[in-house]
């Protein structure tokens, strides 16, 4: 089922990348396939990573998360120091032919390390403690990953805290940090006055130039209405959205295929959100479910957000859609937690059928 | 082994349901967008997505009243290139270059230039655009337009006026009938990318531009070719500023001609004529509305004696003078304590009015003036409409500038009841003179008579006032008399025709500031003096040499009636010699 879903996701992820970054591919490329040749291969290369991770027990991982966390810090460290810029960020490290970015290795490494982590101290720690102490664990990644990458810092930083509220039987303490984080981030965002600026461009994109991207967005999705112009006959990938076949790739599945293509979307992510949730709630051990609630959380947390800046829900920022979004990293890294899902799920334990 | 607790389910099934609801949110929010907000943001998307390119509507031609094209269109043709549909390039640069009768190479750099589309040349002539046309290369377009083309160049320049790039009027006759010659334009709605590119097989909607329609107007082109060429002459010959000459007719308003020498060339606007040779850069601009001006219309001067007329008239009418009542002239008039002089220094002596006027005598019209008052003199200046502008169907009519009444005395009085100190446009003193003379009717001067469609179907005929009785029938027929009387034996001999009853007034005035020796020599006539059918208004601006009026500018005057009256079909009237005498 799980394995359906995945492949599914990664068959019309293909099939609507194919359309969306035809133009800019042939704009920029002077090849309408580049884009969608590249994420194949990355593709072909993590659907093999995941059989492979799949077919393995995952309880080995265990031993090696503390070093796959270590490389996760040495490779973002490398990054900020030789990486290649790309639209003026430093995210990329080459090595011969390809690129890399450490940001996405960095995510199944946390999920890895907080799951391994949380899992020992279960018993032996207590409550704040532990709390704390899983904090300072993944502080220096994110304090890493946001110096030029903000948006996936904070992807890391919900992971985290995601994975602490389930090890942590209570809930009210969380609903003071969340009071606390609103809190915070209002007065992180009054500091500098560009990000109220995003802010004032969130309520009327239409007022601010740099309310460009947003607005093209909401014109693609309102050109939708209920069908779609079908499959290839969007306007607003011509150029007028910016990285149609990246973060705002959703615009153009809405405008090609209508306000049911989008909610079939939005229900297939939902479909494999809840069986990474039963998978974690039937998971052997506490390690396997923190993985796939990890998973869980990483998936929710791109699909919920990603959707939410293109409709203009929140204000801009920039996510990538799972396993739709152009970019090899994230696709490679993406089948390889959904490897760890499906080795979790093979050792599911079933009530009434005991082992 | 750490297993599974109870609460670790609760929590990850909590988490679940979050996201669940907050999925379904975004459904939501997804179905207000795209069903809600549909067509707001796909109507925003279109005009986006639209290219609209206008397809320039051939603007109306302007006829003159015998149907002569003053003002047409010619067609144009723009050759551009797309680059992305050029298939064999070099064939393109061949044909262009030959055919355009350009640089290969400056071909070449534009075809080669990688952009949307690359003009080569505009303003081709038709059969060059089709000959490109005809060899059908991949890339290359040929666009045709419409440009703008005055068949006689300068003439009636001024008045006609000129277009700008769009097709718009700029000045004239362009601009203040607008609407009527400028017509829809088209347009073609194609879809395209963001760089601006068309989409190709999409559909396009096209809009056919609608023409715009012709303007008739009263003027004649022969007489305003004779007027022109009457007004070149005396510029050259008294080597004047500028000449102003207006021909009407004085019964309906109607102009058949208006010239300000020099003329500009319509087809070519921009470019300075020679007396503007000198002008620094920064003053080109300037230069250039100066040398669109139309000097009857949009310039005021001092009419001088011209404007006995008025004074004439509204001392008769007021009843405070006849033809026959005598004065005395010393050669001044004290007013005040103010000695004006007579342009007779030796006084013309004993004189009835008749004679004053015939001798264009300052201190006679002084005193008509004084019998008037301010209070009279003002009311009739306002009564012929001196106060108001005459609304001739030109842009940028100049008001009359006038003493404010309650500083006017005894001395500023003398001055305007000959003609000094006040200042009008030519178009007013013609106007006023015309109501004066043809029955006391002030008839609103005008060049647009009807608007005809390109097809010669008449859709509208302008309708002008019949025009406010202004002065009594009498007097009007006893000014004809004696305006007659001032050609036949007056200062105004100059202007008389044997054959035809001429009337008319002759003026001289120094510019202002006084004591340069600059002056402004006019004359104003009509005919026949008994049923005016057309008058004539000649200014000469700063004349070197002689500069009298009666010497100078009835001449003028003279020379055109010679040629227009039989053109116009006025015929001659028996001349009895000894009944004259």
């Amino acid at each position: 089922m799980l394995t359906l879903a995945i492949l599914f996701l990664c068959g019309f992820g293909l099939l609507v990348l194919s359309s969306a970054s035809a133009y800019n591919g042939l704009v920029r490329l002077g090849d309408e396939a580049w884009y969608v040749k590249k994420q194949f291969f990355a593709m072909a290369l993590g659907l093999a990573a995941m059989a492979g991770i799949a077919s393995i027990d995952y309880h080995m991982l265990k031993r090696f998360s503390g070093a796959a966390y270590l490389l996760s810090l040495l490779l973002s460290g490398a990054v900020l120091l030789f990486g290649d810029a790309y639209n003026g960020s430093r995210r990329w490290l080459s090595i011969g032919p390809l690129s890399f970015q450490p940001a996405e290795y960095a995510k199944p490494a946390v999920i890895l390390l907080l799951a391994s982590a949380v899992s020992r101290m279960m018993g032996k720690a207590r409550g704040g403690a532990m709390i704390a102490f899983v904090f300072l664990m993944v502080l220096p990644i994110v304090a890493l990953v946001g110096t030029n990458n903000l948006s996936t810092a904070v992807i890391i930083l919900g992971i985290a805290v995601i994975m602490i509220f389930i090890s942590n039987p209570k809930i009210l303490p969380f609903l003071w940090v969340a009071v606390a984080g609103v809190g915070f981030l209002a007065i992180f965002l009054s500091l500098e006055s560009y990000r109220l600026e995003r802010l004032a461009i969130w309520r009327n994109p239409e007022l601010y130039e740099k309310g460009y991207q947003t607005l093209q967005g909401l014109y693609a999705i309102g050109s939708g209405g209920l069908f779609g112009l079908e499959l290839g006959n969007s306007l607003q990938k011509l150029g007028f959205v910016p990285e149609a076949q990246n973060d705002m790739i959703f615009c153009v599945i809405c405008e090609e295929l209508g306000l049911v293509g989008a909610s079939l979307l939005i229900l297939l992510f939902l479909l494999l959100l809840w069986r990474f949730m039963v998978i974690a709630t039937h998971a052997p051990d506490l390690f396997g479910a923190l993985i796939v609630a990890g998973i869980m959380g990483h998936i929710a947390i791109q699909v919920i957000l990603n959707i939410a800046v293109v409709t203009n829900t929140i204000p801009n920022t920039g996510i990538t859609l799972p396993f739709i979004s152009y970019g090899g990293t994230s696709m490679l890294f993406l089948l390889a937690e959904m490897g760890l899902a499906l080795s979790v799920s093979r050792y599911s334990v079933w009530p009434g059928k005991r082992r | 082994m750490q297993k599974t607790k109870p609460f670790h389910r609760r929590k990850i099934l909590l988490i679940f349901a979050v996201c669940m609801l907050a999925l379904v949110f975004l459904i939501g929010r997804l179905a207000y967008l795209m069903i809600g907000k549909s067509e707001y943001y796909s109507s925003l998307a279109e005009d986006l997505h639209e290219r609209e390119r206008s397809i320039k509507a051939a603007r109306g031609r302007i006829l003159d009243r015998n149907g002569t094209v003053l003002a047409d269109n010619r067609t144009v043709c723009t050759v551009s290139v797309i680059h992305s549909q050029i298939t064999d390039a070099e064939t393109v640069i061949e044909v262009l270059s030959e055919a355009l009768d350009m640089d290969e190479e400056t071909v070449r750099t534009r075809v080669e230039t990688v952009s949307s589309m690359e003009r080569i040349r505009s303003n081709v002539d038709k059969e060059t655009g089709d000959l490109i046309r005809s060899y059908g290369l991949d890339g290359v377009k040929v666009d045709e337009d419409y440009k703008r083309y005055y068949p006689f160049g300068s003439m009636a320049s001024k008045v006609l006026g000129f277009t700008g790039a769009d097709n718009q009027g700029i000045i004239g006759l362009e601009v203040r009938y607008e609407e009527v010659l400028s017509g829809t334009p088209g347009t073609i709605l194609t879809l395209t990318d963001a760089r601006g590119i068309e989409i190709e097989d999409t559909a396009e909607t096209r809009v056919e531009p609608v023409a715009g329609n012709d303007l008739v107007i009263s003027l004649d082109y022969n007489i305003q070719q004779y007027v022109e060429q009457a007004a070149y002459n005396v510029l050259e010959e008294k080597q004047a500023e500028s000449v102003s000459i207006i021909v009407m007719n004085p019964q309906n308003g109607e102009i058949y001609a208006m010239t300000n020498v020099p003329e500009f060339d319509l087809n070519d606007p921009y470019t300075l004529t020679e007396m503007y040779l000198e002008i620094t850069d920064e003053e080109l601009q300037d230069a250039r509305n100066q040398m669109w001006r139309n000097g009857c219309i949009n310039d005021t001067y001092e009419p001088g004696s011209t404007f006995k007329i008025i004074t004439a008239a509204a001392g008769l009418e007021e009843g405070v003078v006849t033809l026959n009542d005598t004065f005395y002239c010393p050669g001044y008039k004290i007013v005040d304590d103010r000695r004006i002089r007579c342009h007779k220094t030796a006084g013309h002596g004993s004189e009835t009015f008749l004679e004053a006027a015939q001798n264009s005598c300052n201190p006679v019209f002084i005193e008509v003036g004084l019998r008037l008052g301010v209070d009279n003199y003002f009311q009739y200046f306002d009564q012929f409409g001196l106060n108001d502008k005459t609304g001739i169907d030109l842009p940028g009519e100049a008001a009359t500038i006038m003493h404010q009444k309650e500083n006017v005395g005894p001395v500023e009085l003398a001055t305007i009841s000959f003609g000094q100190s006040f200042q009008i446009t030519p178009i007013q003193l013609i106007t006023t003179v015309s109501a004066i003379i043809n029955g006391g009717t002030r008839v609103p001067p005008h060049f647009g008579v009807s608007v005809k469609s390109e097809d010669d179907t008449l859709l509208e005929v302008f309708q002008y006032d019949k025009g406010e009785q202004i002065l009594s029938e009498e007097t009007s027929g006893t000014m004809r008399y004696l305006l007659e009387q001032v050609v036949d034996g007056g200062s105004g001999k100059n202007a008389y025709i044997e054959g035809y009853r001429i009337g008319g007034k002759t003026a001289t005035s120094e510019t202002l500031p006084r004591g340069q020796g600059k002056y402004i020599s006019s004359f104003i006539g009509f005919a026949p003096a008994d049923d005016p059918q057309v008058i004539c208004l000649c200014v000469i601006n700063h004349p070197q040499g002689t500069y009298y009026g009666g010497t100078i500018a009835a001449p003028v005057v003279k020379e055109i009636f010679e040629n227009i009256l039989p053109y116009l079909g006025i015929e001659k009237t028996e001349v009895d010699e000894s009944a004259e005498e």
